[in-house]
């Protein structure tokens, strides 16, 4: 029971951060390499909060917003101007900002590991069905899952969604309609920021708060990114469940076996369905 | 004064020069085509109309303004809706959504999502089906709506009736004449004379980037074939 607990409080997490990769690849054309610093961000600013507070849940709120204005502002000064320029321009700047995001982080923060707890009321382990499951990952998952349903309305029903899936496919087009799309550009790019730090502040009281943890699980993020269908947000929920779950029985049943399991299945993927296990065909967003 | 006025615009494609010098003007409410073979340079100029290609040199006058430096998005706020010759529909929306997002910035004007389903019953029906899933003629109806629903002024419609059939055709010509009566000016892009015959009062005849003759309909049809010469129909 609590390898399936940590399977799916895992993949949603992963979610948190593939969902944003899936959108701004989507809306940009852009592959993100410092969404993993984004998160390392997250969970930092939220452990700041935390300290300066004393409430988990300001952490939990504030840590998305400071980011997002973060992101709104690496994208309005350093991606706007290299959107014509071949791909690589774009790769090198988001691996900039992973530079630049880890030495801010190493100043303010320094090198030593830091320590976030889990709210009070979801400090406990709960009993079920005769194991022992820490309640706070259950929060995880129920917050993963009501995260994902707002981000699916938000996508599918609202006006906002409606744009960002008309100028993922055809900007130009959004344009001549008189919508502002480098507007729109600029925040799908901070939302995408938001959510991967809501990601690292989720996942502060988990694992200890150090300069590498964005890079884990950002590589883990671009496996469920491919699983799911470049640019597909559906698909992401899928693979991110599928990687969360077939990492959490790896540790259990088979730790030093881990990443071995999970390329397997990116590998299997690329080979038998390159276009994402859970594309529908002409998909996005 | 004329709604759009196009004043000695030159247009590149990289290198390659596309228009020459080109000058032409929309007045309020009518409508013009401009006509010319494949790759003549209409879909260009439609394109510098609405900002989407650069105008290295000359002028765009809009209501009486300098438009030349005008963003795509302020043309379309401006009252320039664009019915690109693919269509260009948004395929994961459906069709309601690919109306409605054109309303989200549009003016405020006498087209609204009702009258655009009264115009064209069959997209009422398919409402709910995604963009990627109609067919020709349904697209070019759903095109011509998204443009409508932000009440332009002015239309720019690029080979509406290409590849559809007759009927369908006959439909889109009706619509056109009653989307014009309400007052909306169209400049209408076409490879033959045969809808701009039934349609436009001017006509503009263009040729390898330049404007090659233009005038009344009714001269064009008394040197249909020395004028059809000039830019081999």
């Amino acid at each position: 029971m609590s390898t399936i607990v940590i399977g799916l409080s895992m993949g949603m997490l992963l979610f948190l951060l593939a969902a944003g990769l899936t959108l701004i690849f989507g809306m940009l054309r852009v592959i993100n390499f410092a969404h993993g610093s984004l998160y390392m961000l997250g969970a930092y600013l939220a452990f700041q909060m935390v300290s300066v507070t004393g409430s988990f849940w300001a952490g939990l709120v504030a840590a998305p917003i400071i980011a997002a204005i973060i992101g709104a502002l690496m994208e309005r000064i350093a991606l706007r101007p290299v959107y014509d320029r071949d791909h690589v321009y774009q790769l090198l700047l988001t691996f900039g900002f992973i530079l630049v995001l880890d030495e801010a982080v190493r100043i303010i923060w320094g090198l030593e590991y830091k320590q976030m707890y889990p709210p009070e009321l979801f400090a406990g382990a709960i009993e079920m069905f005769g194991s022992s499951v820490p309640s706070y990952r259950l929060f995880i998952i129920g917050f993963g899952a009501a995260v994902s349903a707002a981000l699916f309305f938000m996508l599918d029903r609202s006006r906002y969604g409606m744009i960002i899936r008309a100028a993922s496919g055809d900007p130009e087009m959004v344009r001549t309609l008189g919508i502002n799309v480098s507007l729109v550009r600029t925040g799908v790019f901070s939302f995408g920021a938001g959510l991967a730090a809501l990601g690292g502040a989720v996942a502060g009281p988990l694992f200890p708060i150090e300069l590498g943890m964005g890079f884990n699980i950002i590589i883990d993020s671009f496996i469920v990114v491919i699983i799911g269908g470049l640019g597909n947000i559906r698909g992401a929920v899928m693979a991110a469940l599928l990687i969360g779950m077939t990492r959490a029985l790896g540790y259990s049943y088979a730790p030093s076996w881990v990443d071995f399991l999970t390329f397997i299945l990116l590998i299997g993927t690329l080979i038998l369905r390159p276009e994402g296990l859970f594309s529908r065909k002409g998909r996005t967003a | 004064m004329s709604l759009l006025e196009m004043q000695n615009c030159d247009v590149f494609y990289g290198k390659a020069q596309a228009l020459h010098d080109v000058s032409i003007s929309v007045e309020e409410g009518e409508i013009v085509s401009l006509i010319g073979r494949n790759g003549a340079g209409k879909s260009t100029l439609l394109k510098a109309i609405m900002g989407l290609n650069p105008i290295a040199s000359g002028k765009r006058m809009y209501d009486g303004r300098d438009a030349t430096r005008l963003s795509t998005e302020m043309l379309g706020r401006s009252g320039i809706a664009y019915v690109p010759e693919d269509r260009r529909i948004f395929a994961t929306l459906n069709v309601d959504e690919n109306l409605r997002i054109a309303t989200v910035m549009g003016r405020e004007g006498a087209w609204n999502l009702e009258r655009v389903y009264d115009l064209f019953p069959r997209l009422k029906e398919r409402m709910t089906s995604r963009g990627d899933t109609l067919s020709g003629g349904e697209q070019q109806m759903l095109a011509v709506g998204r443009g409508l629903l932000t009440n332009p002024e002015l239309l720019l419609l690029d080979e509406p009736t290409e590849g559809l059939a007759p009927l369908v055709v006959e439909d889109l010509i009706k619509a056109m004449a009653l989307i014009n009566a309400e007052g909306v000016a169209i400049l209408l892009v076409e490879q033959n004379l045969k809808v701009p015959l039934k349609l436009a009062k001017r006509q503009y005849l263009i040729d390898n980037g330049h404007i090659r003759w233009s005038g009344k309909t009714e001269d064009l049809l008394a040197e249909r074939e020395k004028i059809e010469g000039l830019i081999s129909l």
